[in-house]
């Protein structure tokens, strides 16, 4: 009896925090898509990007705080460069967008096994040692996670529903010509969404390299997985992708925990095909941040 | 800057009732692929004047609107507070006081009424003073301030739509079919706040459908048809015009 709880009360706590995380590599993909209304493919890259920044930092001894700095800045200017060089000129293409930022994932992928090959790294360790819940032991470096990810998420909800430049975002989801209408440059906050979903992404790969390790092909269940969470959750909600990350995160837990950890990667599909038959538009529709 | 002196057919026609020319419209010419939608429009408007141009579905009205606002490339000129605008995005237009109400509306249907209408300071406009503004213009507006604009009725987004616009403070507003599908009710309302707008001393270039609205409004009217200005002149003279009460006042 006692275990039975012991198990399910692990498996709440590890997937909320596991969760958190997830919400985190969503939001960003969500964001770009909807405000700007393309698919970027090259986020998973961009996550593996995060992981790797952090590794070098390691590597030329930049200690922690130095890990940390590189692997928000760089991926972030990462993609604000891709929007510019890119996706601006293809905005009206949504598919040449995602064949575009496939190929450019598919550059970063090769640069990474060019330089490290395939085998995988450790990052500096962000955190050490174990806390316990009523008898469960977590890693300490997944409280952090869950913490700091909702830290970030709440920054972004109030950035987004109290700040001008917040607001702008909102109006540019909700009509390009509206928003066009009062003065606001859909290009400008266009820009300010790839930088956010880049930074958003590479802390992610940060988290998932130093929980884990980080190798070139990191990135490819979190593109598989931002995008069922944000079918799941309903394309361009915040919340909507919260939820879905959520649902999403309490599956593959209770999954692999559960059942077998050979199966860890079929839940996001099965919620995402559940989904897609009931409920096509999403668990929230398609308004944005609500 | 040539138009007063050689005069379009316009100048020629109808004098103006304003001030300094606020936009000046020489020879534009819009084409969609092999359609031409607009074929040498000439149109002069002064500071404080209320220009309206009528014409029928299909006519060029709103493509005119949008050439002027900076959402459509055209040939020709166009000329706002004495400087070219052929090379400005809309939103440097706002920037400049020449703010479009359009015929879709296009708010923000998920957000509420007053954050639409913030927005609408984005660029430009005083928060405070243009809301009152417009809520004294639009008391419906005060009273749903927290409805989502998505839920509210045609009269009264064209009414938000419209407040979005004052809200950026506007010398030059262009309001596009802003009495298409409304209830006659509605209809008084936006009639009664038009009026009040000019008061202002806003310069309205009004492109609108319903010929007697037109007409109960404007300094003076012109007829666009296939693109081309076949009338210009004060509503009290195309009140007489044989063809105008032929096709567009019933007899």
């Amino acid at each position: 009896m006692a275990s039975i709880l012991s198990v399910a009360l692990t498996i709440i706590v590890q997937a909320a925090m596991i969760s958190a995380l997830y919400a985190l590599i969503a939001i960003g993909f969500t964001l770009i898509f909807g405000v700007g209304g393309v698919l970027n493919l090259a986020h998973g890259a961009t996550i593996t990007m995060g992981a790797f920044s952090a590794y070098y930092a390691g590597q030329f001894g930049l200690g922690i705080p130095g890990a940390v700095l590189a692997s928000v800045t760089i991926p972030a200017l990462f993609a604000g460069l891709l929007y510019l060089g890119m996706v601006k000129r293809l905005e009206e293409e949504p598919i040449m967008v995602m064949i575009t930022t496939l190929v450019v994932s598919v550059v970063i992928e090769q640069a990474i096994v060019v330089f490290e090959g395939t085998t995988s790294r450790s990052l500096p360790r962000l955190i050490e040692g174990q806390f316990h819940i009523a008898g469960s032991t977590f890693q300490n470096l997944l409280g952090v996670m869950f913490v700091v990810s909702w830290i970030i998420i709440g920054l972004l909800f109030l950035f987004v529903n109290y700040t001008k430049t917040g607001k702008g975002i909102l109006a540019v989801s909700m009509s390009h010509k509206g928003a066009s209408l009062v003065g606001i440059k859909s290009s400008r906050i266009n820009l300010i969404t790839w930088i956010i979903a880049g930074a958003f992404a590479g802390i992610a790969g940060l988290f998932l390299g130093s929980w884990l390790t980080a190798d070139f092909a990191m990135g490819q269940a979190q593109l598989v997985l931002s995008f069922s969470i944000v079918v799941v959750g309903g394309i361009g909600s915040i919340r909507g992708s919260v939820i879905g990350a959520y649902l999403i995160g309490f599956l593959e837990i209770a999954t692999t925990n559960l059942i077998s950890s050979s199966l860890q990667g079929l839940a996001p599909l099965v919620v995402l095909v559940v989904v897609l038959l009931v409920k096509p538009e999403g668990l929230f529709g398609r308004e944005f941040a609500e | 800057m040539s138009s007063d002196a050689e005069g379009s057919t316009g100048a020629a026609v109808g004098s103006r009732t304003g001030g300094d020319t606020i936009l000046s419209i020489d020879d534009v010419h819009v084409s969609y692929g092999k359609v031409q939608a607009l074929n040498g429009v000439d149109l002069d408007i002064g500071t404080g004047e209320l220009i309206s141009v009528i014409g029928p579905n299909g006519a060029g009205k709103s493509t005119l609107a949008n050439s002027i606002s900076g959402f459509l490339p055209y040939d020709g000129s166009i000329t706002y507070k004495g400087e070219e605008i052929d090379e400005s995005d809309p939103e440097d237009l706002v920037e400049r006081g020449l703010i479009q109400c359009t015929e879709k509306r296009d708010l923000f249907g998920f957000m509420s009424v007053e954050d639409n209408l913030d927005l609408g300071t984005y660029v430009r406009g005083d928060y405070d003073e243009r809301l009152e503004f417009v809520y004294d213009l639009f008391p419906t507006l005060e009273e749903r301030k927290d409805q989502h604009a998505h839920t509210m009725s045609g009269g009264e987004q064209q009414m938000l739509a419209i407040g979005r616009a004052l809200m950026s403070d506007p010398e030059l507003l262009v309001l596009d079919e802003p009495t298409l599908g409304l209830a006659p009710v509605i209809l008084d309302d936006i009639s009664e706040g038009i009026d009040r707008i000019q008061e202002e001393g806003v310069t309205i270039l009004l492109c609108e459908q319903n010929v007697t609205f037109a007409m109960n409004h404007a300094d003076r009217i012109n007829l666009l048809e296939n693109g081309e200005v076949v009338r210009q002149g004060p509503p009290s003279e195309l009140r007489d015009d044989d063809y105008i009460r032929e096709s567009y006042l019933g007899g």
